[in-house]
């Protein structure tokens, strides 16, 4: 167990080498995330001044949303999204054959060799949101509400990582995955508004299939003392328990579609 | 010697997808795709022991690749069994991973921006090297290998043939039992092959390791394994040594002889005209054993000669000439009984 950490924390030492070997793509990569969110960020807060509010939030109310989905996502993407969204490439370039014929878990290893610090300013980002927002929002601290921002930060990430895991585990079979994750990434920048504007299906998929209302609705919502729809009063366990079983689904499928893996041709 | 790796009637089946043409038949194969089953291993039974080199031989799409990837657990066979060192390799893939190496010649496991030594020191960790074991083998490696000029260079500024040294040489830092190379000597100039073959045949001699290397060329097998396997379409053709695969399948070396000067009617003991006009004569050698030396001491021709050229047959053409000397559908040849399991 020592060694296998000791391992994993040696592939991280090793990928941020390579990254900090290109640093002026570094920096064009932090810069262009920044001008991204600045858009939509500015997009979002241009409607609020207009109609006051988005379906009954005010402006420190969904700057602490938004900031909480940037941070969950980035914690979680940081160990998973680019390494993995690359997987159809991985698998048909026949690197993933490579990976399993050593003594490693192909998963750890590519996500820990890939870990991102580009998204360093993404984690800046949510975190100055957060701590901007949180005073002007009116919580009452306790044990349990600050349970909810930990927990439900962490359960958000695992639900990202969760995600890509399983989009990407399907190039193990389809050999493709880029539409998938094209997919996700719409249902990804819906998330970023509050469930409560769109129609109750679509309310309800976001609470259980496509499960991105994790991610910061449902625990903000109850961070603010705001309703849930459909989860009433089990809203604070379902934010917490999402994440960590979504990370069980995930790792089920990984191993179902790896013992699928008819290699990537050639 | 016991076997350490078996294969016991061994398929492996791929279902490749069908494209149709035209927007319609794209969608029709996204909703319904039609799937082709591509035999690409047929019925195939082996058995090395260790210390063997046997060369997996055979022409393009005959599915030596994915017999290499059977055994390496990469994939599992479709039908039948392969056993590598006691374990079925799928099954128990990080055990069986620890105690082989391998090589893919289109493929690299080393670190691209990085320079050598951090792979070197990545693979210790990924195979738990002891440190005493590490520094010996990475010395002499490098050593043998020619590695030490380049190895704190990034791999991206590596030629093919320093890359491809350094990945048999990594792929041998933690004493794998067995080597297992899949065309390793693919792309690399006259000078780099000769190099990759003295030293995989010097491991085998001097370590013991088992090898199995796949490869079209017959002169690797010729240099490096005294055995040789050969598959065509995913099945059996011939197992056994290289001249037994000469005799066996009558593909002759050819000798061509440059004169000087008209030569005449041309005499060569065990060998047979087949060609050549003017200065220049075309002869099939036969399998006797006889040296190249030895066959133009009895040359009889009424002029000198200038040059001598020997051309080995490929394996396209030792294929060819099998088939058509059977006329009809491939069955396997046994050049030695196999190794008892
Ligand atoms: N992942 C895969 N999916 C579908 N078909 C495959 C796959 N891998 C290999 N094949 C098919 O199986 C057959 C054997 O392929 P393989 O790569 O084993 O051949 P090979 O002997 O290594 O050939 P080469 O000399 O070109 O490397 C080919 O027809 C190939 O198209
Ligand atoms: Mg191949």
């Amino acid at each position: 167990m020592r060694e296998t950490l000791s391992l994993l924390f040696y592939l991280v030492r090793l990928r941020v080498r390579t990254r900090l070997e290109f640093r002026a793509s570094l920096v064009i990569a932090w810069t262009a995330q920044g001008f991204g969110y600045a858009g939509v960020f500015t997009s979002i807060w241009i409607i609020l001044t207009r109609f006051e509010n988005i379906g009954g939030w005010s402006w420190p109310q969904m700057a602490l949303f938004l900031g909480f989905h940037t941070l969950g996502y980035a914690l979680g993407a940081c160990f998973t999204l680019v390494q993995l969204r690359g997987m159809e490439e991985i698998v048909r370039g026949g690197e993933f054959d490579m990976l399993l014929v050593r003594p490693i878990n192909p998963w750890a290893y590519l996500v820990f060799s890939g870990f991102n610090i580009e998204y360093g300013g993404h984690i800046l980002l949510g975190l100055g949101l957060i701590v901007w927002a949180l005073p002007q929002v009116g919580i009452v601290w306790s044990l349990p509400s600050a349970l909810m921002l930990f927990g439900g930060l962490i359960s958000s990430a695992f639900i990202t990582a969760s995600c890509i895991t399983v989009v990407s585990a399907c190039a193990l079979v389809l050999q493709r995955a880029r539409y998938l994750f094209g997919l996700y990434f719409d249902f990804w920048e819906l998330s970023r508004y509050p469930a409560s504007i769109f129609a109750p299906v679509f309310q309800l998929a976001l609470l259980t299939v496509i499960p991105l209302g994790y991610m910061a609705y449902v625990p903000v919502s109850v961070l603010l003392g705001r309703p849930v729809p459909y989860l009433g009063a089990f809203a604070p366990f379902a934010s917490l328990a999402a994440g960590p079983l979504a990370v069980l689904a995930a790792a089920a499928f990984w191993r179902f579609c790896l013992r699928r893996y008819q290699g990537g041709g050639g | 010697m016991a076997a350490i790796i078996s294969a016991e009637g061994v398929g492996k089946v791929f279902q490749q997808r069908v494209s149709q043409p035209g927007i319609l038949g794209a969608i029709r194969s996204f909703v319904a795709p039609v799937t082709r089953p591509v035999h690409a291993v047929a019925d195939i039974t082996f058995s090395i022991a260790a210390g063997e080199a046997v060369g997996y031989l055979g022409p393009n799409g005959a599915g030596k690749s994915t017999m290499i990837k059977m055994l390496t657990g990469i994939l599992t066979p479709s039908v039948g069994e392969v056993t590598v060192l006691g374990r079925k390799p799928q099954q128990e893939r990080v055990a069986n991973a620890r105690d082989i190496g391998v090589v893919f010649g289109q493929r690299t496991q080393l670190w691209w921006d990085l320079p050598l030594s951090d792979s070197f020191e990545l693979h210790r960790r990924l195979y738990r090297v002891p440190d005493a074991l590490f520094s010996k083998n990475r010395a002499a490696l490098s050593d043998m290998m020619e590695l030490t000029s380049f190895i704190e260079r990034p791999v991206r500024h590596l030629s093919l043939g320093q890359r491809m040294r350094a990945e048999i040489a990594m792929a041998l830092m933690h004493d794998p039992k067995i080597l297992f190379l899949d065309e390793p000597t693919i792309g690399l100039d006259v000078v780099a092959k000769d190099v990759v073959r003295k030293f995989l045949s010097r491991i085998n001699r001097e370590r013991g390791t088992t090898i199995i290397l796949t490869t079209h060329d017959l002169q690797d097998i010729e240099e490096i394994c005294p055995r040789l396997i050969m598959v065509d379409e995913g099945r059996l053709l011939f197992d056994g040594t290289l001249p037994a695969l000469r005799k066996s399948f009558g593909a002759r070396r050819r000798l061509t002889l440059e004169f000087s000067g008209d030569p005449g009617e041309v005499r060569l003991v065990g060998a047979r005209p087949s060609g050549g006009e003017g200065l220049l004569r075309e002869f099939l050698l036969e399998d006797d054993g006889r040296s190249l030396v030895q066959l133009l001491a009895a040359l009889e021709a009424s002029s000198d000669v200038r040059d001598v050229r020997l051309h080995e047959p490929s394996i396209e053409e030792v294929i060819r000439t099998h088939y058509q000397s059977k006329g009809s559908a491939p069955a396997p040849v046994t050049g030695r009984p196999a190794v008892p399991a």
